[in-house]
């Protein structure tokens, strides 16, 4: 069920991304194109077969869960600018680019990257399980890691949830309002992130369907919005 | 509430005894597959039932009071009042009545009008409905339609803003304001003018029975009106192309 939900997001992001191609080749909007290959490659990275793969190559000392965090922190990033500036929310790209925004940024970033390196992470591990029982410190270390790890995601999506809550009730085509659903979805699942701690052991395999199904959202929602944009364009030519 | 299905099958058995499906759709200009869903449903629209017994040349009015729902549609219409017919007339239309009225120097031909204006455009028009409710509505109509129905005053008014309202909910306005039951079929669309019985020069006459200033007066409000919508569609449109910028 998960596996499915791994490969079918995979396949979703790397599709529209190569479908961009011709698009961030001729300059427009080549930032969205970023979005779809960050997120690509965020998605192989928390595949078991590829994250093991990269992991051997950066000799197993899990620095590909390390990148993968910088990757998805690039993602969200991108992602919650340009959709805010989409949905004319200036609050919301005030909170994401300005002194608060790149606060909470350096703080995440320098956490992520130092607790991190005080842990004890030798031996490739997907999603670092099992490097917890090592040792109650390393536990700890751990826990504050994952939790700085979904922290800045979290922030942007609260950030721009209001915008995109707001879109889906006006009056704007259904394609739109569909795209601004599938967002709100996404950013709602990334700011629940920062409640995972709260979710039950054996509940486990929660954290993994709400991360899939937020990235699916995501990718989903931005493709629905770019193909209306397309089919737009395409009925003005035929106008003219 | 649509016809129901059996009396609405029952009428096309009167009217049209020997008539197949197939004709009737194709004289009616209705589709094959939108009818035999209406029956299916058991709910047949009025809009289907109107359509054919245009078709047969037949009196849609007369035909539609023939279902239970509709039976105090029956007998002599009561004539609409004059501000029913004022508000289905376009707003354009209107504008051209306060030009015509005005002075030559202003491209006018004085106090009267002229013949040489263009005639009135057949009802209904882009914001025939709410014009209607609106000519009607002494303050708490809707509230008592509402009340009289259980509609919800929000859907009600989106109704009014999208330009339609179902011949049911016409009618219970209808009652509600205390006028003829055809304003607000005709309103929506659902019979010409000619259908609900009135006079071809009934609109012009009570444009014409205007004063300079009521004329005016009117316009302005329409257009106050078409101005906020125009506003709203640019904003909306502006909006959407952002929306297309930023992430198509």
């Amino acid at each position: 069920m998960i596996a499915a939900l791994q490969w079918t997001t995979l396949a979703v992001c790397a599709l529209v991304a190569i479908a961009r191609i011709p698009s961030a080749l001729r300059g427009e909007n080549r930032s969205i194109f970023g979005v779809f290959v960050l997120a690509t490659l965020a998605v192989l990275l928390s595949i078991d077969v590829s994250y093991l793969t990269v992991d051997a190559w950066l000799g197993s000392g899990n620095y590909t869960n390390l990148i993968l965090r910088f990757v998805v922190y690039g993602t969200v990033l991108l992602a919650g600018y340009r959709i805010a500036k989409a949905f004319d929310a200036p609050r919301s790209i005030r909170l994401i680019v300005g002194p608060a925004g790149k606060a909470v940024f350096a703080v995440v970033g320098v956490a992520t990257v130092a607790l991190f390196l005080l842990a004890d992470t030798a031996g490739s591990a997907t999603g670092l399980t099992g490097l917890s029982s090592r040792s109650p410190e390393n536990a700890a270390l751990i826990a504050w890691y994952s939790a700085a790890g979904r922290l800045y995601p979290a922030f942007v999506a609260a950030c721009i949830l209001p915008a995109t809550c707001l879109a889906i009730g006006r009056r704007l085509p259904w394609a739109v309002r569909l795209g601004a659903l599938l967002l709100t979805a996404a950013f709602a699942a990334l700011a629940l992130g920062s409640f995972y701690p709260l979710i039950p052991r054996e509940a486990g395999y929660l954290k993994a369907i709400i991360n899939y199904t937020s990235v699916l959202c995501l990718a989903l929602g931005l493709a629905l919005v770019w193909i209306s944009s397309l089919l737009a364009k395409r009925k003005r030519m035929n106008l003219r | 509430m649509p016809l129901p299905a059996k009396a609405f099958q029952h009428w096309l058995h009167v009217v049209a005894p020997n008539a197949s499906t197939a004709d009737i759709c194709r004289i009616s200009g209705i589709k094959r597959t939108t009818l035999a869903q209406q029956l299916v449903r058991g709910k047949v629209a009025e809009n289907t039932l109107v359509s054919i017994s245009r078709a047969l040349k037949r009196s849609p009015l007369e035909d539609l009071s023939s279902f239970d729902s509709y039976a105090e549609l029956a007998g002599r219409p009561q004539v609409p009042t004059p501000a029913e017919l004022v508000s289905q007339i376009a707003t354009m239309d209107l504008l051209r009545a306060v030009i015509s009225r005005a002075a030559p120097a202003y491209g006018g031909y004085g106090d009267d009008g002229s013949a040489a204006t263009p005639a009135l455009g057949p009802a209904p028009h882009a914001t025939s409905v709410r014009n209607w409710v609106d000519a009607i509505d002494d303050g708490e109509l809707r509230h008592r339609v509402s009340d009289a129905t259980g509609i919800a005053p929000q859907n009600y008014s989106a109704q009014l803003t999208a330009n339609r309202l179902s011949p049911e909910l016409a009618v219970a306005t209808a009652r509600a304001a205390g006028v003829g039951f055809t304003g607000g079929l005709v309103a929506t669309g659902l019979l010409t003018e000619a259908e609900a019985g009135w006079a071809p020069e009934a609109k012009q006459a009570a444009l014409d029975a205007l004063s300079d200033g009521e004329l005016t007066a009117l316009a302005g409000e329409r257009l106050q009106a078409l101005g906020k919508t125009l506003r709203r569609q640019e904003h909306e449109h502006e909006q959407t192309k952002k929306i297309w910028e930023n992430l198509g």
